[in-house]
C-alpha cells in the first residue's frame, strides 16, 4: 500500500547529529523549489549518495521540466550512506525525498538515473529502504510507478524485473508524456495493467513486463525479448530523441549545493552526442545525432547561471566539447566576460590535436594544473582498431604544444583488453608515455626541477550493448593480470607513474553489461549478500559478488569473457538507440581489418541508421573541419 | 581592480540556525562565498593563485551547533552604504544564514577567527537521569585539572580548561537542562561545549552513545581586551 504523504523530517532530525556529513540531507539549498504542491508528485532518484547525484545533469534537467508543468511537483531523493540508512532501518524511518521529507514510497512516480551499471544494488537497496516491493510484478495497485532512464538503459534487461517502465534516449518531452499517462489513468480509476499498457504506447518507453525471455538457438544463454501476444507493445522499443535540442533551457543546474559535490561547479552543456565513432564506447553510438547549442545561447546561459548561482566555475560540458563548431568563440567571449572576476572557465577533457591544447589554454588561463588526454591504445594499429583516430603525429604535437604552453603534468588514458590487443600494444603504450616525456624534457628541460611528469591510467576494456564491440569477450582475469604487470615491467621510465583499474571491478561491470534478464538473479543475491555502493572502492567486495554468483549457478568469468557470434540475437536487441545492428556489424570487419571510419559531422554519412531511423538529423550550428 | 588603499572593510553579523545548523565551517564559508557573488556587491578578490574572494570568517562552529553571532569581514572595493550592502547580501543568502547587521570596520584589525577570543554558548539536553549537581562537580573539577585530552575524530588534542572554561550556569526548566558556558579561546584552541560535556559526563560514567545528544547554540562572541573587558564585534 502506498505511504501517506506527510513530512518525516523531526524523526530524522535527531538521527543527523549521529551520521557522517549532515548535510546531504538538509535540503532547502538556493535555487530548490521548495513549493510542491502537486497535487502529482514525482520522486527523481539518483541511487547514490547526494554529493555524486547532485551534479547529475539529467536529473537536473527533469526536475526544472516537470516543477514547470501545472499540477506537478518534481523532488529530489538520493540514498543515504550506509551509517544512515542502517539508522534509518534500526528506528522504522523509510526512505525520504529531499524537498518534502516525504517517504518515497509517497510518491505517484518514483524515477530512477541509470548512470552506469555498478549502481544496480544500490537500486534494490533504495527500494527497500523505501519500503516499496523490489521486484515490478510484486507491486500492489496503488504503489508508485517505477521508472527508469539515463546512459545506462543500453542493456537493462538484468534490472529491468524493478522497473515498470524504462525510458530510453532524451527524457525533456517523454517524462511529461508519461507523467500525463499515469496522472489521467489514475484518475479515470485504471488498473496497474491498463497504466502500463499506457505507458508502452509513449514513444520510447519500453515496459518490461509486455515482453516474455525467449532461449532458443538464435539466441544467447540469455535469450531475447518478444512482445507479449496481444500487448501491442512494439517489437522493438526506438529511443525517444530530442529533434531540436536548441530550444531547451541551457541552464537546468540552478540548485547551489552546501557541501563540496563531485563536480561542484556551474555546468552548461554546450551539445549533445558524439559522432567520432570510437568502437567501445556506448555513449558515442546511444547520443546521436550531433546537436550543437548555439553560442549565443551558451554565453547567455553562462553569464546567467554565475550570476543566479555564485558559481566560481563554469564548465561546457559534452561529449566531446572542444567537438563543437563554435567553440573558440564560446571561450573567447566567456574569458573576455568573466576577466577580474575570480571566475574561471573548464572543459571536461581535450581532443588530442593542437586545437585542443590551444582550447586547453584558453580556459586554463594562467594556472596550469594538469593536461589529460585520451589515445585509449599504445599502437597506431590498435587505436585503428578502436577507430580512435588520432595518430603518433597527433599525439606529438598536442604534447609539444602543451609543454610549451605551461603545462608540466600529463595525464594519458589507455585501455587494456581491447579486441585483437597483443602484447606489443601493452608494451606501446608505455612508448606513447615515454614519447609524451622526452618532448617534455626537450621543450622544458631535465631533471626534477623541470616539473615535468607523466602518468598512464589503464582501464580495463568492457564490451558494452549497441557498440561494434558489443560481441566481444572481455579478457580474462588472470590475462588481465599478467598484462598490468607486462605494462609495469615494460616501463622504461621511473618518472612515468602507471595506475591501473581494479580488474574484479571491471569483471563485475562486464557480467552486468553482458546478462540478461534472469542475471537480475545475481543482482538481487549480491544485495543480499550485502554489496552496495559498489562504485565506491572502499565498498567493492568481489568476494560478496563471487558468493552471490555461487548461491545463483552462475559463473561470473565465463559470461564477462564469452565471445558472441556476429548472427546471434543478443539480449538487448528489442531497446534500440537506432545504430542499425548492420552497421555495428559492418564496423566490427573493419575493425578486425584495422580500417578506420570517419566522423560524419566532418564528412559525410557513414551509414549509422540513426537520422532515416528517427526522422533526425545531425545539427551544427558552423561548420566542423577534419583537423580544425 | 580597484586602488587597493581604497578599499573597505564590512563586517556582518550572521546566523546559522534550522537545518543549516548541520553545515560544517567549509560548507558555510563556501555558501557565504556565493551568496557573496549573487548579492553583485563590489567585492575585493585576493591577487593570490586561486583568485578568491576577500573574505575572513569568525572561528568554526561545530557541526550541529546554531548561532545568531557569527561575522564575516569582506573586503569591498567601494563603500556603499552598510543597509544597502546588507540588504544586497541578505536577499543573496539562504535565510537560514542571512546577515542581521553590517557596519565598517579598522583595516588594520586582526583577523576575525584570532581577534574574537570569547564566546558564551547555550546548551540544552534531556534531564531525564542526568545528575545536574554531579554534572556542575564534573566542570569544577575539570576547570581545576586544568590539561583535558580528548580525540576528535581520530587526532588526540589538548585543551587548557582552567583557561578555556570561564564560567557556567546550569538551570531545570520544563525536563531540560539548560547550561550557559562562557568560553575563551587561544593560540593553543577553543574549548567546544561537546568536549566539555563528554569529559564532564564520562566523569560521572557515563560515555559513547548514552551521553544525552545536547542542542548547542553560541549566543555571543567578543574580543576581550587586555584589561579583561569585552568589546563588540560591531
Amino acid at each position: 500500500m502506498r505511504l501517506p504523504r506527510e513530512d518525516w523530517y523531526d524523526r530524522l532530525e535527531p538521527l543527523l547529529a549521529r551520521v557522517e556529513k549532515p548535510s546531504r540531507y538538509l535540503d532547502h539549498e538556493w535555487g530548490a523549489v521548495e513549493d510542491q504542491d502537486g497535487p502529482f508528485h514525482v520522486c527523481m532518484m539518483y541511487p547514490d549518495v547526494y554529493e555524486v547525484g547532485q551534479p547529475n545533469m539529467g536529473i537536473a534537467i527533469l526536475y526544472n521540466t516537470l516543477n514547470a508543468q501545472e499540477g506537478i511537483s518534481c523532488e529530489r531523493g538520493f540514498l543515504p550512506w550506509i551509517d544512515l540508512s542502517d539508522l534509518m532501518r534500526e528506528k522504522g524511518i523509510p526512505l525520504l525525498a529531499l524537498e518534502s521529507s516525504s517517504p518515497v514510497a509517497s510518491f505517484d512516480i518514483v524515477g530512477f538515473t541509470l548512470a552506469h551499471e555498478m549502481a544496480c544494488t544500490n537500486i534494490v537497496e533504495a527500494l527497500d529502504l523505501s519500503g516499496i516491493a523490489i521486484r515490478a510484478a510484486e507491486r500492489a495497485e496503488d504503489d508508485p510507478i517505477v521508472i527508469a532512464g539515463g546512459p545506462s538503459v543500453w542493456n537493462c534487461e538484468p534490472v529491468s524485473p524493478m522497473f515498470d517502465a524504462i525510458l530510453l534516449g532524451d527524457g525533456e518531452e517523454a517524462i511529461v508524456e508519461m507523467c500525463h499517462v499515469v496522472r489521467d489513468a489514475r484518475a479515470c480509476g485504471m488498473t496497474r495493467a491498463e497504466i502500463l499498457r499506457g505507458l508502452s504506447e509513449v514513444e520510447g518507453v519500453y515496459v518490461p513486463s509486455l515482453y516474455d525471455v525467449v532461449v532458443d538457438q538464435s539466441s544467447t544463454e540469455w535469450g531475447y525479448a518478444v512482445s507479449r501476444e496481444g500487448s501491442d507493445a512494439p517489437e522493438v522499443v526506438l529511443k525517444r530523441t530530442l529533434r531540436d535540442f536548441s530550444k531547451t533551457d541551457p541552464l537546468p543546474q540552478k540548485i547551489v549545493p552546501y557541501m563540496g559535490i563531485v563536480q561542484d561547479r556551474l555546468a552548461i552543456e554546450v551539445l549533445r552526442g558524439c559522432a567520432r565513432g570510437c568502437r567501445f564506447c556506448q555513449a558515442g553510438m546511444s547520443y546521436r545525432p550531433v546537436r550543437e547549442r548555439p553560442a549565443g545561447d551558451v554565453i547567455a546561459a553562462a553569464q546567467e547561471g554565475l550570476a543566479v548561482t555564485g558559481h566560481d566555475e563554469v564548465s561546457l560540458t559534452s561529449l566531446s566539447t572542444t567537438d563543437h563548431s563554435q567553440c573558440a568563440q564560446i571561450l573567447h567571449q566567456l574569458n573576455e566576460d568573466i576577466r577580474g572576476t575570480g571566475v574561471r572557465v573548464s572543459i571536461p577533457s581535450q581532443r588530442l590535436d593542437s586545437f585542443g591544447v590551444e582550447m586547453a589554454a584558453e580556459v586554463g588561463g594562467a594556472k596550469k594544473g594538469g593536461l589529460t588526454f585520451a589515445p585509449e591504445a599504445g599502437s597506431q594499429r590498435l587505436r585503428d582498431v578502436i577507430n580512435k583516430n588520432v595518430t603518433v603525429e597527433n599525439i606529438d604535437m598536442a604534447a609539444r604544444n602543451a609543454f610549451e604552453n605551461g603545462w608540466r603534468r600529463m595525464k594519458l588514458y589507455f585501455m587494456m583488453g581491447l579486441p585483437t590487443e597483443t602484447d606489443d600494444d601493452i608494451v606501446a603504450i608505455n612508448e606513447v608515455a615515454d614519447r609524451v616525456l622526452e618532448i617534455g624534457r626537450d621543450v622544458v628541460g631535465k631533471g626534477p626541477k623541470s616539473g615535468v611528469s607523466v602518468s598512464i591510467s589503464v582501464a580495463v576494456f568492457v564490451p558494452k550493448a549497441h557498440t561494434p564491440f558489443q560481441w566481444a569477450g572481455q579478457l580474462p582475469l588472470e590475462e588481465v593480470r599478467r598484462r598490468q604487470q607486462l605494462l609495469l615491467h615494460s616501463c622504461p621510465d621511473h618518472a612515468i607513474k602507471i595506475s591501473y583499474h581494479d580488474a574484479d571491478v571491471s569483471l563485475v561491470e562486464a557480467v552486468l553489461s553482458k546478462m540478461g534478464r534472469r542475471g537480475f538473479e545475481l543482482i538481487y543475491a549480491a544485495w543480499r549478500h550485502g554489496c552496495r555502493f559498489d562504485a565506491w572502492t572502499d565498498q567493492f567486495s568481489f568476494q560478496k559478488w563471487e558468493d552471490a554468483a555461487q548461491e545463483v549457478g552462475f559463473d561470473l568469468q565465463k559470461i564477462a569473457s564469452e565471445q558472441l557470434p556476429l548472427t546471434v540475437r543478443l539480449p538487448w536487441e528489442h531497446t534500440s538507440p537506432a545504430v542499425s545492428k548492420g552497421f555495428l556489424q559492418r564496423e566490427w570487419r573493419r575493425a578486425a581489418e584495422g580500417v578506420t571510419t570517419p566522423d560524419c559531422t566532418m564528412t559525410s554519412c557513414t551509414g549509422c541508421g540513426v537520422c532515416p531511423a528517427l526522422g533526425v538529423k545531425n545539427a551544427i550550428v558552423g561548420d566542423r573541419h577534419v583537423g580544425r | 581592480m580597484s586602488d587597493a588603499s581604497t578599499q573597505k572593510r564590512l563586517r556582518v553579523r550572521y546566523r546559522k540556525d534550522g537545518r543549516l545548523a548541520y553545515l560544517g565551517h567549509l560548507e558555510v564559508l563556501n555558501t557565504i562565498n556565493r551568496s557573496v557573488r549573487r548579492s553583485d556587491v563590489p567585492f575585493a578578490v585576493g591577487n593570490g593563485f586561486a583568485r578568491r574572494i576577500r573574505l575572513q570568517f569568525s572561528q568554526a562552529l561545530p557541526v550541529g551547533a546554531s548561532s545568531e553571532c557569527e561575522f564575516y569581514d569582506l573586503t569591498l572595493t567601494e563603500e556603499l552604504e552598510p543597509s544597502r550592502a546588507l540588504d544586497m547580501l541578505r536577499r543573496a543568502t539562504p535565510s537560514a544564514l542571512a546577515p542581521d547587521e553590517a557596519g565598517y570596520v579598522d583595516r588594520s584589525l586582526p583577523a576575525l577567527e584570532a581577534w574574537l577570543t570569547r564566546a558564551d554558548w547555550h546548551v540544552q539536553l534531556p534531564a531525564q537521569g542526568v545528575d545536574v549537581s554531579g554534572l556542575g562537580e564534573s566542570f569544577s573539577a575539570l576547570k581545576s585539572e586544568g590539561v583535558l585530552s580528548y580525540l576528535r575524530g581520530e587526532k588526540r588534542k589538548t585543551i587548557d580548561v582552567s583557561s578555556a572554561l570561564v564560567s557556567w550556569e546550569i538551570s531545570l526548566m520544563d525536563d531540560a537542562l539548560h547550561i550557559e558556558l562562557a568560553t575563551r579561546s587561544s593560540n593553543d584552541g577553543s574549548l567546544r561545549p561537546q568536549v566539555l560535556l563528554n569529559a564532564a559526563f564520562d566523569r560521572l560514567g557515563v560515555a559513547g552513545s548514552d551521553v544525552p545528544v545536547p542542542r548547542v547554540a553560541r549566543i555571543g562572541q567578543w574580543h576581550e581586551g587586555e584589561d579583561g573587558l569585552l568589546v563588540n564585534a560591531l
